[in-house]
């Protein structure tokens, strides 16, 4: 008779590192999507502490046809790491945290899947360097969140592409390099090693295998930096100011937000009389080396004096709050959270050019209310990209919610029902998370592309192993 | 302590699992410093606590039926040191009363008879001898008056695990020529069996202490250990007396009469989570403890301070883990360049010290009460 799967798990990552106890798989069995993707237990928690032993689990479960749902840290996942069928097996890859490099001179690290935005950073700024943040807390994992999309905003400069090559094992124990990483020891370079094999097998609803080292770019820290808040009573007046910061590249992040949510987080209090600002403050941020800095300074200025803008002026501790935000991590912010004690938020992220915003917002609000959403909770904000072609823009339709509330949940899912068709007619480029629920009416409107995408994902994973039932 | 279901479920539901719990304030240093030792120690989600609240939710909602050896795990190795909501609540100001709910969670399932044996057996010793050790000696302690307005309620774990620390206290008053009383049958407060969710077990050790203390006629009850405390203020009807942790008695006197003979000694002032975070008193032992020594500050404190790792049953039960964590602490106060690690409780010097030995770097271990002692012996005058 042969071993048991607990067992043979067990015997490749130790007894300590495999469990089918009720108890612990329930601990996996929800993150912060519940009101859309239902909690569900692995049958099996798994924690791999090498390449090799991630190797052999893949093995195994592909032999086995069983189920696989890769995990770091489990943070901000819109149910992508919560099983679809029974039986499956979590693979939590939390005990591979190592930050295998950071090249200065490369302007790049390399991390393992354990490590996240504040154990990289924490390495990083002793060489001046930070790597690109999400709007995600710094407890979320670089590898993974790269892997997902690989573009951010928090840093309008960072623009998007911020990884550049990864090793990724297979569901048949094959080992795949991507970019440059595939020809050398030199993991430093994205393209010429045929396709961009790094771009295909990211933003999959599931993962195409699981990714074990991956190297992204890092950017430089600045001494220099300056802030400015500055309001407005709509979304279309600062389209232009943010228009001309974007064309001549004068600021490091740019965010526009409503004064009830992400302006509290960026500011970093819920005890200011915000309600007495503007609707919206357009937050900038201006960094560069002595000479450029004072330059930009200066144009920026000018674009003030032209924007129909309020320059706010806010307490000083604001503006150290939003730099470290955005150029260092997002851990006050997540306050946001908490906003009036409710402990939920839901967003639709997605990109799409700045002209198109101020129909975006009236979207939002408009369907929030038709499915009886109070307009107090419902929120807004937008980040203009680097290099800005196409006018490339973050948006974030945002709702702040009791999580202990089910009827507003329903409302919820009544919203998405309706926006991601509303936003998908007014034009987008793409979403920022490919998440059950949106991700379906998308690939009803792609194509013959949604064929090769089946047929691809076939290709390398035929038994299904990969998250499977995420989307085909 | 009973369970508030819709409550405990709406708290749970208020959790985004953002696990920014699990780490100490990134900004500004930008260090990441970890927060929760069962987490760390442990590594699977359900030893942080979303994953805790987790299990907990499928437990009220009847998914989970029977205690299995990971579920008996994840809710009792876990010091309920309460660092987790600290964190939180800096950051989004969300109910979620987390150290309440799982010490609800663990009274919940303790009804059930899901409890560990080395918790069971605490219970028995208790029973039997009044004490959470199962001595059947007794402490030798005398009234100096017993009209005194001042009772020293001594507790478990300095009467037989580390006495030095009510040697050190009764000490102190005799130098100051404070007249007190100490109970001549002092029974366990009951912490222990609060923290672990055996909470009818304590009902008969909380009426016999409120009785004794009832008959003193003291006015102010003077405690060495925040556990014992932090039970009398939560878990005991009022009195009608003053409740007062020995750092807050002498901080009160200091600059007034009572004089302390500074040592050049560089220590770390380690706060004990029931005396900082369960009671908010941070700045009396400081106060204290900065007229006899130099304290050194460490990267982890007040309330996001790492815990010990003795707490919520975590010594009896898993003490390999409760060792790790005071290890940590251990290089924590060398790193801030301390020669000693000083605490203001018998539970949290035990264990830092059984470490401290297991390791043998050197750190010394002590109580501020100890220092304060040794602090009065060179002092001038000390009449009150």
């Amino acid at each position: 008779m042969g071993m048991r799967l607990i067992e043979e798990l067990r015997a490749i990552v130790g007894e300590e590192n495999a469990t089918d106890d009720i108890a612990i798989c329930t601990s996996y069995s929800r993150d912060q999507h519940w009101h859309f993707v239902p909690a569900k237990n692995p049958a099996y928690v798994v924690r791999p502490g090498s390449k090799e032993e991630v190797r052999q689990v893949l093995m195994l479960a592909n032999r086995e046809k069983i189920p696989v749902i890769p995990y770091s840290t489990g943070i901000n996942v819109r149910g992508l790491t919560i099983p679809v069928h029974d039986g499956s097996i979590l693979l939590d890859l939390g005990r591979m945290n190592r930050i295998i490099e950071i090249n200065p001179e490369m302007k790049t690290a390399t991390v393992e899947p354990g490590v996240t935005f504040g154990m990289l950073f924490e390495q990083t700024r002793k060489y001046k360097l930070r790597p690109a943040f999400p709007d995600a807390p710094l407890t979320v994992s670089v590898l993974v969140n790269y892997y997902l999309r690989g573009i951010y905003q928090t840093a309008a400069t960072d623009g998007h592409d911020h990884t550049i090559s990864y090793e990724m094992i297979l569901p048949n124990g094959e080992t795949i390099k991507t970019g440059s990483r595939a020809l050398s020891n030199m993991p430093y370079f994205r393209y010429g090693v045929g396709p961009d094999f790094t771009g295909i097998f990211c933003a999959h609803p599931g993962t195409c295998g699981v990714v074990t080292e991956l190297t992204a770019k890092l950017y430089r820290l600045y001494d220099n930096r300056k802030t400015y808040f500055i309001g407005f009573d709509d979304v279309s007046t600062p389209q232009k100011f943010i228009y001309n910061l974007m064309y001549d590249e004068l600021a490091a992040s740019i965010r526009l937000v409503d004064n009830q949510s992400w302006l509290k987080g960026i500011c970093g209090t819920f005890d200011y009389p915000y309600e007495e600002l503007p609707k919206f403050v357009l937050c900038v941020l201006i960094e560069g080396i002595d000479g450029i800095f004072e330059a930009k300074d200066k144009l920026v200025r000018a674009y003030i004096k032209e924007s129909h803008g309020k320059v706010l002026e806010l307490p000083h501790e604001f503006a150290t709050t939003f730099k470290h935000e955005s150029l260092g991590g997002a851990e006050k912010s997540c306050m946001v959270f908490g906003l009036e004690g409710k402990g939920n938020y839901h967003c639709i992220g997605f990109y799409g050019p700045l002209k198109l915003a101020a129909r975006y917002y009236e979207a939002h609000e408009k369907t929030a209310l038709e499915v009886g959403i109070p307009a107090n909770n419902i929120h807004f904000y937008l980040d203009p990209i680097s290099s800005f072609h196409g006018q490339l823009c973050y948006f974030e339709l945002d709702i702040f919610y009791d999580g202990s509330d089910p009827e507003f949940g329903a409302k919820l899912r009544s919203y998405n029902d309706k926006q991601f068709h509303k936003l998908l007619d007014i034009g987008i480029y793409g979403w920022f998370r490919p998440y059950a629920g949106i991700i379906e009416p998308t690939v009803e409107r792609i194509g013959y592309l949604s064929e090769v995408w089946k047929k691809f994902l076939r290709v390398i994973d035929p038994n299904g192993i990969m998250n499977r039932g995420k989307l085909f | 302590m009973e369970l508030d279901r819709e409550k405990a479920l709406s708290a749970i539901y208020h959790c985004v699992k953002c696990k920014l719990c699990s780490i100490a304030s990134f900004h500004p240093g930008d260090e990441w410093l970890p927060l929760c030792p069962s987490g760390q120690y442990y590594g699977y989600q359900a030893f942080y606590a979303p994953g805790k609240m987790e299990i907990f939710r499928a437990i009220l909602e009847g998914e989970i039926t029977e205690p299995s050896e990971g579920l008996l795990n994840a809710i009792y190795a876990c010091t309920v040191c309460g660092a987790c909501y600290e964190k939180c609540k800096q950051i989004t100001n969300v109910e979620l009363g987390a150290p309440e709910l799982f010490e609800a969670m663990r009274h919940e399932i303790a009804t059930k008879g899901w409890i560990l044996n080395e918790h069971r057996g605490i219970a028995a010793k208790i029973k039997e001898t009044r004490n959470a050790y199962g001595e059947k000696y007794k402490y030798d302690a005398k009234s100096t008056d017993s009209n005194a307005d001042v009772l020293y309620y001594i507790g478990c774990t300095a009467r037989y695990r580390v006495p030095e620390i009510a040697d050190a206290m009764l000490a102190i008053f005799n130098k100051l020529g404070i007249k007190y009383q100490v109970m001549d049958e002092e029974w366990c407060c009951g912490s222990v069996l609060f923290r672990t969710g055996q909470v009818e077990a304590a009902e008969e050790l909380v009426a016999h202490n409120v009785e004794e203390i009832k008959k003193s006629g003291a006015k102010t009850v003077v405690f060495t250990c925040p556990g014992c405390m932090k039970t009398f203020k939560n878990n005991y009807p009022d009195m009608g007396v003053e409740l007062v942790h020995a750092t807050e008695f002498l901080a009160r006197r200091l600059g007034n009469g009572m004089n302390l003979n500074k040592d050049d000694m560089k220590v770390a002032y380690h706060d004990p989570c029931h005396l900082g975070r369960d009671l908010g008193i941070y700045d009396e032992p400081r106060a204290v403890l900065s007229e006899v020594a130099e304290i050194k500050p460490m990267k982890r404190e007040r309330e996001q301070a790492w815990c010990c790792g003795s707490g919520g049953g975590v010594k009896s039960a898993y003490d390999g883990f409760a060792l790790w964590c005071a290890t940590e602490r251990l290089k924590e106060a060398r790193e801030a360049g301390a020669e000693a690690l000083v605490s203001a409780c018998p539970f949290c010097k035990r264990n830092l010290r059984e470490a401290a030995e297991k390791e043998g770097k050197g750190t010394r271990v002590y109580d501020v009460v100890e220092l304060v002692n040794k602090g009065l012996a060179a002092g001038k005058s000390n009449n009150f």
